[in-house]
């Protein structure tokens, strides 16, 4: 029997290319050495989110009587590690069925196993030979492990730990790590961040680097680059000021993680190379997600992921570059999309940004989140918009409706023209989009 | 709720009319049907209506300017719409105002068609395009995004010439980047030599060229020829003329032509009709409009004589006299031209005695009328010197066929060889 696709790695490129596949009449088979749903599910997206819920909601409860509920003794109130990871654990549980269910429902194959590439045609896993016309390796990446500290914790491990630590030393670079550090400082303890380099989260418009970076160092987040920063036992000293830490967390930038293979692909910097069907050198294998580096996201690795499904079924793919959302989950939230204020001005187009804070939303008041703002970047000929930043509560929710329009090419007009409901958050675009300035 | 007028298709093969005066202004209060703007095309001189009533909010194009067909020419907010109301409207009257008249673009009719935004075109937001599913002769509006739309515009070109590349045929930016208009007509011809030159064709040829093809591919052209005494009609005139000297108006043979076709066609309304092959149906008109070709500086122009039965020869005398002013000075509007039934040529008039016209489709028939000569004839076994007005007919056999056009040419004729005939 031979497979039209064999998909090596079950993360959000995996199983999402899985269920298209099944539903093109693939005869598809995913294997994954570990739990479906790969990096994203168990570990990244989802945990992580869940437990920055966990520790939002403590922050709430903390400040309840602002809002009027009173009766809660602050010296009561704790944060229960156990419990979060324990909900975080029934939501991936609960995600990771409803992947079985649309891949069963799809006729897709599952085998839990290490799979191994023998030639384009041919994968080997649980000592038994598989035949397919296409190979996709979705096999994703992780933090890429430290000299400086070989022992640190990756974040798979951080949902074993019993107890978390008082003073975690983050060390890295990237929107893990600043959402990492405002977890522990959430959630009252004492994290510092030992920064790879500066900008910490480079794809952000500065803008947004900028309001974190401040958010972090009001909140007392110590950032030692580590450049400057000397390491000893269990202390960081940084401009004569000892730093004690209990633990490293690795929240580095990552390596691809490679399966093992036969083929010899050709690679960059330790990824897959890839062309834009996400081919790799060798025809008949392609690499989608993190594992070919082309981004580090997961929504980037679906919609690569459905790309080489097309690619399969001979749909030419367009030329051009996609646009997708970064978000960071932090309190308050960071989107963005489309492209940053330097990049606008690095192409030398004549642009104009319109900003509007906040704190003049009446919906963001009422919540209790008035922080934040949204900067829409236009050309200045027909206005149309070329990148939107965003800071609010639920800003990685609000940021789509700037990839609709600017999926649409659309311009400010648009954007002030669309009637948006009062009082809501997403009012702010209709606010911003209208102004002269 | 804002409705977006977009100047129509007038139907006549233009694409631009120039803007000769504004009726309205910012924040006026219009009805339907008032008068928004006077327009001038190569061929007319015409006020365009307001499809809807409300208040003008914004106005496109200034005294003078050319306006492009299906160019925005005025915003109108109307009043006490709100948008779920309009798309009610749109859904309980979807053919509504579609169409101003039914009349074909064509010989008789040379300005026939005017094609207004249907209803379904309330736009919430956005100069996204009007359209219709209920007018099939309107351009189907390319699907393209906002900055493509306004890129366009900018650069003056016809969106709807330009292939979409994005998903569903959507024109986007990188499409009106790469379009690349088609050449200037100048140069198409270029193939001047010393013994010939090129001329780029006027908007009234082009329109004349694309009506007679169309004319000749829809229609199976024959044609009858028959010739008839009219001594009597030639006296009938001179003493009508006479009678009717200080009136300042004098009688040509038209008028009394017009009547004499009137009245047989009421007996023949076959060719008073227009076959519908679509829904394979004859439409029978009760009324009739009778095109009066008319050779101009320009070309050639037919204004429409309306309920041409109901007039007296006086009253035709005059109708035609102002039709053939207007003409020659390019201020027929669009009522003259438009809801003609039949044609009539008088191609005798500068020359030529049989002929074969080309029929104003959808019409049925055209007749044609030579020049009057004196022939010899035979009267009561005798060969004297007549008045021979020879006459020429082209109809559509599709729709009727020979013997029954006979039957019409006799009765018309009967009506020029004995003019007493049409005061019964």
């Amino acid at each position: 029997m031979t497979y039209d696709l064999i998909i090596i790695g079950s993360g959000p490129a995996g199983y999402v290319g899985a269920i298209k596949a099944g539903q093109r009449g693939l005869k598809t088979l995913v294997i994954d050495k570990k739990y479906i749903g790969g990096m994203c599910l168990n570990w990244g997206c989802i945990p992580t989110k869940s437990i920055l819920e966990s520790a939002k909601t403590y922050q709430k409860v903390l400040h309840a009587a602002d809002f009027g509920v009173t009766g809660i003794k602050a010296e009561e109130i704790a944060f229960d590690w156990q419990q979060a990871v324990t909900r975080t654990r029934k939501i991936v549980a609960k995600l990771s069925r409803g992947i079985e269910f649309l891949w069963k429902k799809n006729g897709v194959e599952f085998l839990r196993a290490e799979a191994k590439i023998i030639s384009p045609t041919q994968v080997e896993a649980d000592k038994r030979v598989f035949e397919t016309k296409n190979i996709l390796i979705a096999t994703g990446s992780r933090p890429a492990p430290r000299d400086d500290f070989p022992d640190a914790l990756s974040l798979e491990d951080l949902y074993s730990l019993p107890v978390l630590p008082e003073k975690p030393l983050l060390v890295g670079r990237g929107a893990n790590l600043v959402e990492l550090a405002q977890f522990f400082q959430m959630i009252g303890k004492a994290p510092i961040i030992l920064a790879d380099d500066l900008p910490l989260m480079p794809a952000l418009d500065a803008s947004l680097e900028d309001f974190m970076l401040k958010k972090m160092s009001k909140a007392k987040i110590p950032l030692i680059p580590v450049i400057d920063a000397q390491i000893k036992d269990k202390s960081v000293s940084y401009k004569d000021k000892d730093y004690p830490f209990d633990m490293v967390i690795n929240a580095g930038f990552r390596s691809a993680v490679l399966p093992q293979m036969e083929p010899q692909l050709k690679l960059e910097d330790g990824f897959i190379a890839t062309d834009r069907r996400h081919m790799s050198s060798t025809d008949g294998i392609y690499a989608a997600g993190d594992v070919n580096g082309k981004g580090y996201l997961a929504h980037v690795a679906s919609a690569q992921a459905l790309e080489v499904i097309d690619s399969i079924m001979g749909v030419d793919l367009p030329d051009e570059e996609r646009r997708y959302p970064l978000n960071i989950y932090t309190d308050p939230e960071l989107a963005q999309i489309g492209m940053t204020e330097a990049q606008i001005k690095a192409q030398g187009i004549d642009y104009q940004v319109k900003q509007y804070s906040m704190s003049a939303n009446g919906k963001a008041l009422t919540e209790g989140s008035s922080e934040g703002f949204i900067r829409i970047i236009h050309e200045t000929k027909y206005n149309q918009v070329l990148g939107v930043q965003m800071v609010s509560a639920n800003a990685t929710d609000l940021i789509s409706e700037a990839g609709i329009l600017m999926e649409l090419e659309g311009s400010t007009y648009e954007l002030a023209r669309t009637i948006h409901a009062h009082p809501t958050v997403s009012e702010i675009y209709m606010d911003a989009g209208g102004m002269d300035g | 709720m804002r409705y977006i007028f977009k100047f129509p298709d007038i139907g006549e093969g233009l694409d631009e009319g120039k803007i000769i005066e504004w009726y309205v202004e910012k924040g006026q209060s219009i009805q339907s049907g008032d008068a928004l703007v006077k327009m001038e095309t190569d061929k007319v001189v015409t006020d365009i209506p307001s499809p809807k009533s409300g208040v003008i909010s914004a106005r496109y194009g200034s005294i003078g300017d050319s306006i492009k067909v299906g160019s925005a020419l005025v915003e109108i907010d109307i009043e006490g719409v709100e948008a779920k109301d309009a798309q009610d409207i749109n859904q309980e009257e979807p053919a509504k105002a579609v169409t101003e008249s039914v009349d074909e673009e064509g010989f008789g009719g040379v300005v026939g068609t005017i094609e207004l935004a249907g209803d379904g075109a309330y736009l919430p937001a956005g100069d996204e395009g009007i359209s219709s599913p209920n007018e099939p002769k309107a351009r189907k509006k390319a699907l393209a995004t906002p900055v493509a739309r306004a890129m366009a515009k900018d650069l003056g070109i016809d969106i709807n010439q330009v292939v979409g590349t994005g998903p569903a045929g959507r024109v986007t930016k990188k499409d009106i980047e790469s379009h690349r208009p088609p050449a200037p007509q100048r140069s198409v011809g270029s193939i001047e030599t010393p013994r010939q030159r090129t001329e780029p064709l006027s908007q009234i040829r082009k329109t004349i060229a694309k009506n007679m093809l169309r004319s000749k591919q829809n229609t199976a052209h024959m044609a009858i020829m028959e010739e008839v005494e009219v001594s009597t009609l030639i006296e009938a005139r001179s003493r009508l003329n006479e009678a009717l000297k200080h009136d300042q108006i004098k009688l040509s043979y038209l008028p009394f032509i017009i009547q004499a076709i009137a009245r047989a066609l009421k007996k023949h309304p076959v060719l008073n009709a227009e076959l519908d092959m679509e829904n394979e149906r004859i439409i029978y008109k009760d009324y009739i409009n009778l095109g009066i070709a008319m050779d101009t500086d320009d070309g050639l122009v037919v204004p429409v004589i309306h309920d041409a039965d109901k007039k007296s020869l006086t009253d035709l005398a005059h109708e035609i006299k102002s039709l053939a002013d207007k003409a020659r000075e390019r201020k027929l509007t669009l009522d003259d031209l438009k809801d003609g039934t039949f044609s009539i040529t008088s191609y005798g008039s500068i020359g030529g005695y049989f002929a074969v016209p080309v029929i104003a489709y959808p019409q049925v028939a055209i007749f044609g009328i030579g020049r009057i000569a004196q022939k010899p004839v035979v009267k009561d076994g005798e060969i004297v010197i007549g008045n021979i007005m020879p006459i020429s007919m082209s109809v559509d056999h599709r729709i009727v066929d020979g013997a029954e056009v006979s039957r019409f040419v006799n009765d018309v004729l009967s009506y020029l060889k004995d003019p007493i005939l049409l005061l019964a």
